[in-house]
């Protein structure tokens, strides 16, 4: 049976008039946002690692940790004077995608659990969103690992 | 407002204080950015062999259409290759690196490879072009130099 079919005619009533009022998502203005505020924050990751590469002894290979490393740390500094918020808000999966997004999800829960003590509060919840983050990362890239290693010694690659 | 001006002032200040070097660019510093064509370098036994040697394999190796930019230097044990990748050829770099491998140990049996797409190497091989052109710069130094690049190069994390 149909959703529709289990609603009262009021509710189906309710349900067009909502329609009628919602305002549409601007699904094509959001992409475009996300597009170029996630492209500029790597702009900004390959200027650091050309940075790591001119100034330290890193190599391209090795310069990624570094960088990953200084990003997080930006965007943490960043979501702790309250402007990764808003370009969060202004960009969406934008700046949530790239790792930049991880340092923000850690210290906005850090900073949103803060009156409940520092045990508790920041240190019990500072990893509530970005835990599934580095759980699923390390078990995907383990699984990952293990078929690479399977692929090698069997001679595939 | 003021405060905010201060500060972007100071910012820029600091940030453009790094332009006040002596004003001398050399090759190495704009290496990532244009095509440098070093020749090639030779250290120890500057005999006309070897220099016809070097100048082979850098020729051998520029005649690959994947590439614009070479550096070949050449010590008693290893001969070390760096090179710059066409941009969207950068997707074939690792099937590049195995061909110009093949190619260069068939043609130089008796040759010892190391061959590096890698910026940093790059840069470093070019400044050790560089440096070769003083008379300051011993052949013990200049060695040392190339076994520290080959060292980078082997670098994994």
């Amino acid at each position: 049976m149909s959703k529709k079919g289990n609603k009262t005619p009021e509710q189906q009533q309710y349900e067009k008039l909502e329609q009628k009022h919602e305002l549409k998502r601007p699904v094509l203005k959001n992409c475009i946002r996300a597009f170029w505020v996630g492209g500029l924050i790597c702009t900004v990751g390959q200027a650091i690692t050309y940075f790591y590469i001119y100034f330290f002894n890193f190599t391209e290979q090795t310069a990624g940790n570094p960088t990953v490393a200084t990003m997080i740390f930006i965007s943490m500094l960043l979501t702790g004077f309250g402007v990764y918020d808003r370009l969060g808000q202004f960009a969406g999966a934008g700046s949530a995608v790239p790792v930049t997004g991880f340092g923000n999800a850690v210290i906005s829960a850090a900073i949103e659990h803060r009156t409940e003590g520092f045990v508790l509060g920041v240190g019990g919840n500072m990893f509530k969103l970005a835990g599934s983050v580095i759980l699923f990362g390390v078990f995907s890239a383990f699984v990952v690992a293990l078929i690479k290693t399977l692929l090698i010694i069997w001679g595939v690659i | 407002m003021k405060k905010r001006l201060l500060l972007m002032n100071a910012f820029s200040l600091i940030l453009l204080s790094g332009c006040s070097d002596d004003g001398k660019v050399t090759d190495s510093d704009l290496a990532l950015l244009k095509t440098t064509h070093p020749p090639a370098v030779l250290i120890d036994k500057n005999t006309k062999e070897n220099l016809d040697l070097v100048q082979n394999i850098e020729h051998d190796v520029e005649k690959m259409k994947e590439l614009y930019d070479v550096a070949v230097v050449k010590s008693n044990g290893d001969t070390l290759v760096a090179y710059k990748v066409k941009h969207l050829q950068r997707f074939h770099m690792k099937k590049i690196e195995k061909n110009m491998t093949k190619m260069l140990e068939e043609k130089y049996p008796d040759e010892n490879f190391i061959v590096s797409s890698d910026y940093k190497i790059f840069i470093e091989a070019v400044e050790l072009q560089e440096k070769m052109k003083n008379p300051d710069f011993t052949d013990k130094k200049a060695k040392k130099k190339l076994d520290k690049i080959i060292k980078l190069k082997n670098e994994m994390t």
